[in-house]
Order: C-alpha cells, then structure tokens, then sequence
C-alpha cells in the first residue's frame, strides 16, 4: 500500500516535472535548429552561394593544412569560415558549396553541421550571445543572466530581436569556470574579417545589459573580467596566497638531468 | 535465425538442458551457466598442459575459413576452444567460426565495421573492460570469454540503453516476428528497466514509395547509412545530430533513388525501415517461403517467394556468393504485384465481331491446331518470351520442328542470333569473377539499369581495388567513377586500332574485363561490332588460360537457355511473311511486322501488349507458379519452384504446347517434366546442372572473319525504365508508382 | 380473478361486438392461450404486472416486483405462435435478465448508429435460406469474393 503510494507520487511528481518545463522555459537544445531542413525563402539549396573572392584564399590556406587525398578533413574549419561569412549561420546552399570544395557528397557536410552546436542553421543575430550554462556557471546565476538577457531583449532562445542585432544561445561550458558566470559575445557584424568570439565573465544581470546596450550602440568593450576588482583570474583584491617563488621539487635534482 | 532459435530455448529451460545433454551441439546456448570459466578455474593436477582441444561446434551459419596464406593463420581461444583463424579477422568472426554466435545489430559482413551499437560485448582477458568484439582485431593467444558474467551483464545493460528510446509497439509493428532486438532482447536483455523518463521520438521521413519509415523505433546502427554509401552508391542518407538527438536522415528532402533501396528494409534490425508495399499485409510467420529464382533480369538472383494462400505477398532475397550475394534489385523484389494483376485466366478466342469469349481449353486447343495444319510450315513462326523457361521453349522447339518449321526464337536475341559459340552469349568471367577484373570496359551496357547486381559487383570491385571502368554508350550515371569514352563504334574502333587514351589502361591490366550489352543484339551491324570487340580482346589479351574476361550480358532471363537450346530462327525476316504466328510470353516483338492475316496465338500469363493482337489467347503460368529451369547470363542454370497456385484455368506453358501437339497430331513423346529434362539433356546438358556454372568450352576467336559492314550510329540504352521492362513488372501498380516518383529527372 | 376476467370480457364486447371481440382473443394470442399453457400462464401473468415497454418488435416487457425475484420480470412475444428467446433484441436482453435496471429503450441510445445491425431472431431450423452464415461460409457464396487476382479485361477490340 505504501509503495503504491509512493510510486503514485512519483508519477505526479514527474507529471509537475513536465508540465513546468513546458510552460516556464523552453526545453533546452544544443543547437539553433531542427536536425532536417525545412525550405525557407532565404534557405533553400536554390538559392546561389560562395566564398568571397578573399575567402577564397583562405579555403586554400586552410586545405594546404591536408594531404590532398584528404580533402574531406577540412570541413570544420571551412564550414566555420562559411558561417562567419554569412553573418554567423549556415543555410543549405553553403554547406553544399563547402561539399562541393571538398568533393564528398553534401549529406557528409551536413552530418558535420548538425552535429556540432556551434554551427548554426537558423538565422542568428549580428551579436549572437551565448551563456554559458553548464554546472559551475549555472551555480553561480548563469540562468538569472539568461533571463535577463531574454527579458531586455524581449525575444525567446535562439530568436533573433526584430532589428536583427542580437540573438541569445545556450552554450556548454567555455573553459572560463573560474571566472563564472560568462557570456560569450559572437560578433558576426564585420564578415569573416571583422569576426571576433569575445568572452565576457564575471558578469552580473545588470552587467550583461548593459554590455548589451554597449554593443548596441557600437562601442569597443574589452573581453575578459566585468568584476573591476580583478585582474584576469586572479582572486579579488589580489593575491592571499602562493605569494613567494614556488620550491623546486625536493626529490630529484634537475641540473643532472 | 539461429537467435530466434536461441530465444526459444531461454524461454524452455528444459528443452535447452535436453539438448546440450545430447551430442547434436549445433547452437551454444549462450545463455546458461559457463561451463568453462569452472572448468578452468580448477586445478590443473597435470603440469604440462594439454593443448585446448578444438571447438566442437560447428561454424555459426556455415561460415568458412579461407587462409589467402597459411602462415598467417593465428590462434585464438574462444570460451577455451582453440580455434585458428587468418590475421586481420576480427574477434567477432573468430568466435563465428569458433561457433559462437555474438549478438550484434550495426554489424553487418558485407559493411564496413561502425561499432556503435556495443551489442556484441565480450569479456578478452586481461583487459580491464568488455571489448566491442565486432571493432577488436582478434591477436595471437587472444583468450575470448563469450558467456561470462561480465559480458552477460554488459550485453543486458547495452540492451537496456537500446530498449529506452525504442517504442513498445511491436503489436503494430511489421518487423514483428524477424526483429533482431526482439529476438536479442529476449535472449540477452533484462526482464525490466529502469528509465521512467520520457521517451524520444523521431519525424518520419519519405524515401519513396518503396521504403516505409518509422523513424522512433530507429536505433543508430547505422547500416542503412553504411548500405547506401558503400553497395547502393547514394550518398543521401546520413547521421544527423548529436546525443538523444541523433537521427537517421537526409537533411535535405529527397528520396532514395537507388535501385537497391529496397535492401536497406532487410539489413534494418529493427522496424524502422520496413517494406512500404508489404506494410500491414501479413505476418512472417503467416508465410510461407518458397526458393526461387528471379526472372526480372538476367542474371536469376536467389530469392524466397513467401506467399500466404494463392497469393504471393512479398520477395525476399537468398544467399547466393555467386550471384546475388544478400542484395536483389528493388525490381526483383517490388515487382510481385504485377503476378496479381491483368492475369489470363481463360482460354480465349477472337470472334468475328473482334472481341474475346472465352472458350474451354478444347475448343481452344483445337481452333489453334486446325489453323497450324493449314498453313504452309515454312509460314509457321514461333517466339519464345523473355520469361520463359527452357522446359517450354524446348517443347515450343520441338512441336515447331514437327511442324515442319524451323523459324524459332527467343525475343532479345536479335534477327540473326549466334548460337554456335556459347563463350559469344554469356559472361564468361562471371558475376563473381568481376571482382577479380581491374579494368572494366562497359560496351553499348548500362549495368545499372541492365542487370542492377552486376552493377553492385562492378561498384564493389571499382571501392575495393580502386578498378577503372570505361564506357562506351550514351551518357548515363553509373554509381561509381568511370570514364565515359564515347557513344558509339567510333570509339569502340579507336580503341581497336589502339588510338583511344584508354588502350594504355587495357594493356597495362592484369585482370582486363570487357563487358558487352545484349542490346547491341537487336543492331544489324551485330557481327561486325563483335569482330571489333574480340579485336580489342585480343590487343588486351582479355581471354588467357587462366582469365577470360570477355562479357556478354545478357538482358532478358531466357535469352541463355534458348540459346544453349538453339532456338535460332532460319531466316531472319521469317516473321513478315508468316501465316501463323505463336507468341510463348513474348511481349516485346513489334507487332506491325506481322502480317494483318496472320493467325497469332498469344500463350501467356498477363494480357499485357501482344495480347491486343492476338486471335487466342492460351493463359499460362507465371515464374512463381511453375517449376522451370533458368539460365542466368553467367551460365549458371537454375530453377524456380511454384509458390503459389495457377491462377483460372491457366496451365504450365510446357503442358500447354503439350496438349496441343497432340490435338495437332504430332505428339511429343514426353509426358512428364522429367521427360522433357531428357529431351533438354540430349540438346544442351549443361542446362540440368543445377546451380552450377557451366564455362564456355571454345574462345570466341574460333569464329569465323566476319564481312559485315559497321555502321557508326551511336549504341542506345537497351532499358529505357529500369522499372518496367517485363509483361509482370509493367502490370504492377508499385513499378508504376516507382517510374512515376524515382526516375522524375 | 375469475371476476375481473369476465368484467373485462363483456365491457370488451361492449365496446366493440362480438365480432371485434372475437378478432381481439385472435390477434392478443387468446385463442392460442387454449392449446399453449406457457401462453396462458403469461396471459395471467400480465394481469398484475406493469408494462414496462414495448420494442419495435411488439414484444411488450412486464414487471411485477411483489413476486419472487427471478420471476418478476417476463416478457410477452409479438409472435404468439413460434416464439423463442432469441425474438428478444439485445437492448431488451439485459432489462429481461436482470443484468441492468436500465429498460430497452433507455438502451437503445447505446446502439452505434454507425454499425450496430438490426436485430434478427435465430432461424435455425426454420429453412436453408433463412439461416445466418458468416462471410467465409460455403453456403453463403457471393458475399466475398476469394479470387486474389485481378483478370485480364479483353476491353479493346
């Protein structure tokens, strides 16, 4: 009796799960997409892309890296340089293009593309803002920061503001642990030779809306810690310990190496 | 499947104890308490062990160990056994020789190795964790645990994962019955488990009218990815997103134009890929399997008919190394049913106000011989169809003959057919032996289109040994690299007299394969392209002791047997000046060269284009309803088996011309389909050789010079529809569907 | 009983002569009650009981709930001849059976309208061709056809 009590209560719990998933916050996806393509007017395998006469050059720089019987290798880095030409999205038609470059059949490209959530298949703003999300960030507010953003943008995940500047993605962690919670500022606005990926940590939910406003009206911010008490990753107000020159180890004697 | 066996016997423990009480060992139950890891963990009382003895069960499924060098044959111990296999054999196949039957689903022995699945776990010593067997390249003295409890419990956890995400719809599903994971969870997997979440699911795709899609039951194994990209040779199906997200697509709409498509339903472990046309139409066990031969195309792949009652409900393909390997063309296994539809089933008679009434047989029989007797012999022309088999072309032959005619042909084989050399009608490399070629060259043939497993080798020896393959037709996509020479004997002379680029590729093989279509029989320059050819042949030293890659193939699947039986008409134009025509099947003669006062006799099982002609109408069987031998176009003679009933009134074609040479009054002295075999092993014994290849005693180059004059208009496709090339396949509504949906350019 | 039997006869005649009387014993089963003892049984049955309903039939349904219960609720066939139980349809079975309380005709709402079939009395042993066979069945040939191809049609001349 007791256990079916318990298990009826398990089940209730898991319904509220769902259902608050459902009606709070979008349910979480990698990536900005579906994993099959939908035609579009602007993305359909009609439409006419290509590298730029000076991406050109890179597409070569960048297959001189391969052997030639392996030209396939090259998708990831030429698949990123067609995203950061396109103003920070991949449609059909340069995926095709990037198959075509690197002679495999567009579905190999497309495999890639889906597969890594850092290539985006849906139109994403010229700032496109990615949040950190993962365990350590995520303790310290990353999803107050989320909501923020949202709120001061006024759009949802993966949706891009009206005047198409901004776009807000989820993205695992970055590697800035220390410094969280950090945002990531992916600036499409200048092609692929203006194209920087700019972290920005320590950030608070007034912070990042005030870099957004920031960005909005153009102006340069440099990367790195928002908290002015801190340099780089170091602890604030300097260091407490580890102060002098570290000892050598004791056991063995390097200079008779 | 030896799995579905190995369920049965988990679910009836006691059954299983019987069995391995007796010495008939020939499954090992895998599920059963290890017998050897306590063997083994006694104490050995001898200090100088004996060697393991060798396993005593035979190979799983009969597999064969073949050693390309004897000194590279390692050993390896399988549950203790000892067993030796070659290098480079991975750990799975050494357990199937050993006899061990590894569960597994993306592994697949005609595929390359994904080891994603991690099904086919097995505990090696001195490894710290199971070992994905099917990845893992068995090494000397490996010592392989099959039925541990370590790999027991990795196979149940493994089974637990797959079993998360895949629906619990087996009552709906048509994999129902032939699952693997149906058969594996029952073998290997738990009786429960532990995820209480939210199941994923997946949109289906459309991939033609062919291959039905149910994409949540899909578990990545990614065979069908592997099948399309390595055999089929379209490159449209992948592996989309990551994680729980990850599914089986093409991204971009678009259907799977492949003639092979249909393969993928069978290597689909699971129901996610299942056959569109077969689709809630029965269950396997329902079915029952007749072996048979394909007609469709020359080249007679293996296949199982399953029929329920009278009627057939779907083909499967059979085993067959030489021929079809696992593969049959969507054709072959689509085209069943065309057997369902626009059937004879009466005998019929024209009368004078032009319509059919149906008739008894007598009467038919009887209005048929009067009008032969009538007529002048030499005015009597009979053609045998491309669907016939040789019992009844031999009958057709020999009550011709009696007859007093002489004018006898199979349609296909062209106006003046050269029966006298069988090594200038049939592929005398083989369909196996392609795989030993290096340079193809493809004359006036699209084997894509012409005979879509041969096709499958070429593209299988051009992945496998990097062979070139040039061509020699009108432009066409073949599914692997080739050069396209020219379009017609321009080319072909160019090459002759050695002033192509290509020549240098044909001199410098070791293996040269020249493969010749049937189409080019139909031209009147036939002789003279022939010449040529052997001409080529020859600088290329494509005929050796040792190789003979000289290639007819062949388009229709009597056109070999008639011609090993030496229907071959007297006079090429026989047919303008006939009185009395007899069509056996044959569909594809052009009717306006009869005459209009001709009397025509259409025998055969679907009213298809003859039929509209015709005077009478004989119906008679299909290839699933009669027991006839087929000789494909690599000399291999085979027979098909009947399945399911003669629809009507309908008769076996040998029995028909049978009945009728007795009302004409010229019996055939056979009564029996063993006595016409007698009469066919006094023309062509080759024929009775079941299943066996019969070579070509005599090079072609005994032929005589010919003088023949060469015309230099280009070769044309022999096959227009890929789908639609037979009196069955244009009945069927699904080879309609097909060349309406697949072939849309 | 015997009172109210014959105050009911001769208003009966009253009303209607004796002629109308006469055709009434006919037609209510009254004469059959002389040969048929279940009939008449029923007949004086009915004399306490409620009518419950009638289905479109004419088998009209009683109640008595003073009697034994099992006993308290009969019906009446249309048929006063050759009645059996099978005359009984089915939304009546349940009310006459006491399996429900619900009557007939608060039942019929249940019927699927899409499919339910028309009830039919069992006609066995009434004569070939009134005996129900399923579709399959080797007498009822014509309802299915088995043939599992499609001929050739000789259209074009």
């Amino acid at each position: 009796m007791l256990g079916r009590f318990a298990a009826a209560k398990r089940v209730l719990e898991i319904r509220e799960l769902l259902t608050r998933r459902h009606t709070s916050s979008p349910l979480r996806s990698f990536s900005t997409a579906l994993n099959y393509h939908l035609d579009s007017p602007d993305n359909n395998p009609d439409l006419p892309w290509e590298f730029t006469s000076t991406n050109k050059h890179k597409v070569k720089e960048i297959l001189s890296h391969y052997p030639s019987n392996y030209k396939q290798s090259a998708v990831i880095p030429l698949l990123d340089l067609a995203q950061q030409q396109h103003g920070g999205w991949l449609p059909v038609s340069a995926m095709n293009a990037v198959a075509k470059v690197i002679e495999v059949a567009p579905i190999r490209v497309y495999e890639v593309a889906t597969f890594y959530s850092m290539f985006n298949r849906t139109k994403v703003g010229k700032y496109h803002l990615l949040v950190c999300g993962t365990t350590p960030c995520m303790i310290r507010g990353s999803r107050e920061i989320e909501d923020a953003l949202l709120k001061h943008l006024g759009v949802k995940r993966n949706e891009v503001t009206k005047d198409g500047l901004f776009s807000v993605g989820e993205m695992e962690c970055m590697g800035c642990c220390v410094n969280a919670p950090m945002i990531t500022v992916a600036d499409y606005s200048n092609g692929s030779e203006g194209y920087t990926y700019n972290y920005y940590e320590d950030v608070t939910p007034k912070r990042v809306v005030e870099i957004v406003e920031l960005l909005r009206r153009g102006e340069k911010l440099p990367p790195g810690t928002q908290n002015p008490k801190r340099t780089k990753c170091g602890p604030e107000g300097g260091n407490t310990t580890l102060l002098s020159d570290p000892k050598p180890p004791p056991c063995r004697d390097l200079d008779a190496c | 499947m030896g799995l579905g066996m190995l369920a049965s016997r988990v679910i009836r423990p006691t059954a299983s104890k019987l069995s391995r009480s007796s010495s008939l060992h020939f499954i090992r139950p895998i599920v059963s308490t290890p017998e050897t890891s306590s063997a083994q963990s006694q104490p050995q009382p001898d200090p100088t062990p004996d060697p393991p003895p060798p396993s005593p069960r035979p190979p799983v499924a009969g597999a064969r160990v073949h050693f390309p060098k004897p000194e590279d044959a390692i050993e390896v111990f399988v549950d203790g056994y000892s067993v030796k296999v070659p290098k480079g054999m991975t750990v799975l196949q050494a357990c199937e020789i050993a006899g061990v039957d590894i569960p597994r689903f993306c592994y697949h022995s005609r595929l390359s190795i994904a080891g994603n699945c991690r099904m086919c776990l097995v505990e090696v010593e001195k490894t710290p964790k199971p070992v994905a067997s099917c990845a893992m390249p068995a090494l000397p003295g490996m010592k392989i645990k099959t039925d541990t409890p370590l790999a027991k419990k990795a196979r149940e956890g493994v089974m637990e994962f797959l079993l998360m995400n895949h629906p619990l719809d087996c009552p709906i599903c048509d994999q129902g019955g032939e699952c693997d994971l149906q058969d594996q969870s029952m073998a290997f997997g738990s009786d429960r488990g532990r995820f209480t979440e939210v199941k994923r699911a997946v949109v289906d795709k459309n991939l033609g009218p062919l291959v039905k899609t149910v994409m949540t039951r899909c578990i990545q194994c990614t065979r069908c990815v592997r099948f399309a990209t390595e055999v089929a040779g379209v490159q449209d199906l992948g592996m989309l997103g990551r994680g729980s997200g990850e599914e089986i697509g093409t991204y971009v709409e678009k259907l799977m134009t492949s003639e092979l498509s249909g393969n993928v339903i069978d290597i689909c472990p699971v129901g996610a890929l299942t056959s569109k046309p077969f689709a809630f139409k029965a269950r396997n066990w329902e079915l029952k399997g007749t072996e048979s031969i394909d007609v469709t195309d020359a080249v007679g792949s293996n296949i199982r008919i399953d029929s329920r009652g009278p009627e057939v409900l779907r083909i499967l393909p059979r085993l067959n190394e030489d021929i079809n390997e696992e593969w049959i063309s969507d054709k072959t296994r689509f085209c069943y049913d065309g057997l369902k539809r626009q059937r004879l089933n009466d005998p019929m008679i024209r009368g004078a106000d032009g319509r059919f009434k149906t008739v008894s047989w007598r009467d038919a029989l009887a209005v048929v011989a009067e009008v032969a007797l009538q007529v002048k012999p030499e005015e009597i022309v009979g053609i045998a169809g491309q669907l016939s088999d040789a019992e009844s072309m031999m009958a057709l032959k020999d009550f011709l003959n009696r007859m007093g005619s002489n004018n006898v042909w199979c349609e296909g084989n062209g106006p003046n057919p050269d029966a006298d050399l069988r090594s200038g009608y049939i592929m005398n490399s083989g369909i196996a032996g392609l795989e030993k070629a290096d340079v193809f060259l493809l004359v006036g043939t699209q084997p894509r289109v012409e005979a879509a497993m041969v096709n499958a080798r070429i593209r299988k020896t051009v992945r496998a040994n990097q062979a070139k393959v040039g061509y020699i037709g009108p432009a066409t996509d073949l599914n692997y690299d080739h050069q396209h020479l020219g379009t017609g004997p321009k080319t072909l002379i160019e090459l002759a007299e050695g002033r192509h680029p290509f020549c240098s590729a044909l001199a410098n093989a070791k293996n040269p394969a020249i493969i010749v279509g049937a189409g080019l029989f139909e031209r009147e320059d036939k002789d003279a392209i022939f010449s040529v050819v052997e001409t080529i042949a020859k600088n290329a030293k494509v005929v050796r002791p040792d190789w003979n890659g000289f290639n007819v193939l062949l388009l229709k699947a009597a056109q070999a047997a008639a011609l090993d039986l030496g229907l071959v008409p007297e006079s090429a134009n026989s047919i303008e000046s006939a009185k009395f025509v007899y069509l056996m099947g044959a569909d594809d003669v052009n009717m306006e060269k009869v005459p209009s006062d001709a009397f025509v006799v259409y025998q055969g099982h679907h009213g298809d284009q003859s039929v509209y002609r015709a005077n009478i109408i004989l119906p008679a069987a299909a290839f699933s309803e009669k027991e006839g031998i087929y000789e494909n176009t690599e000399g291999c003679s085979q027979q098909t088996l009947p399945a399911v009933p003669t629809v009507g009134d309908a008769r076996d074609d040998w029995k028909i011309i049978r009945a009728l040479s007795e009302v004409a009054g010229v019996s055939l002295p056979y009564d029996s389909l063993g006595a016409i075999r007698a009469r066919i092993r006094t023309v062509a014994p080759n024929l009775l050789n079941m299943d066996e290849r019969e070579l070509a005693t005599f090079s072609a180059s005994l032929k005589p010079d010919c003088s023949h004059k060469m015309s230099l208009t280009d070769f044309r496709p022999a096959i227009d529809n890929f789908y639609m090339t037979d009196s069955i396949t244009r009945a069927s509504k699904i080879m309609a569907q097909c060349s309406a949906t697949l072939l849309k350019k | 009983m015997a009172s109210t039997v014959a105050k009911y006869v001769l208003q009966s005649i009253k009303e209607k002569g004796l002629r109308g009387f006469y055709r009434e014993l006919k037609d209510e089963g009254f004469l059959k009650c002389l040969s048929d003892g279940n009939l008449l049984q029923t007949k004086i049955h009915n004399l306490k009981g409620n009518l419950v309903g009638i289905d479109k039939f004419g088998n009209k349904y009683y109640e008595n709930r003073n009697l034994q219960s099992g006993r308290h609720r009969w019906v009446e066939y249309a048929e006063k001849g050759r009645y059996n139980a099978s005359q009984v349809p089915a939304e009546w079975h349940g009310w006459l059976h006491v399996i429900t309380d619900r009557t007939g005709d608060e039942l019929l709402m249940l019927k699927p309208k899409r499919y339910g079939l028309e009830h039919k009395e069992n006609f066995s042993g009434e004569g070939e061709e009134l005996i129900y066979h399923s579709k399959g069945h080797a007498l009822n040939k014509g309802q299915r056809d088995w043939t599992r191809y499609q001929p050739w049609e000789p259209t074009k001349p």
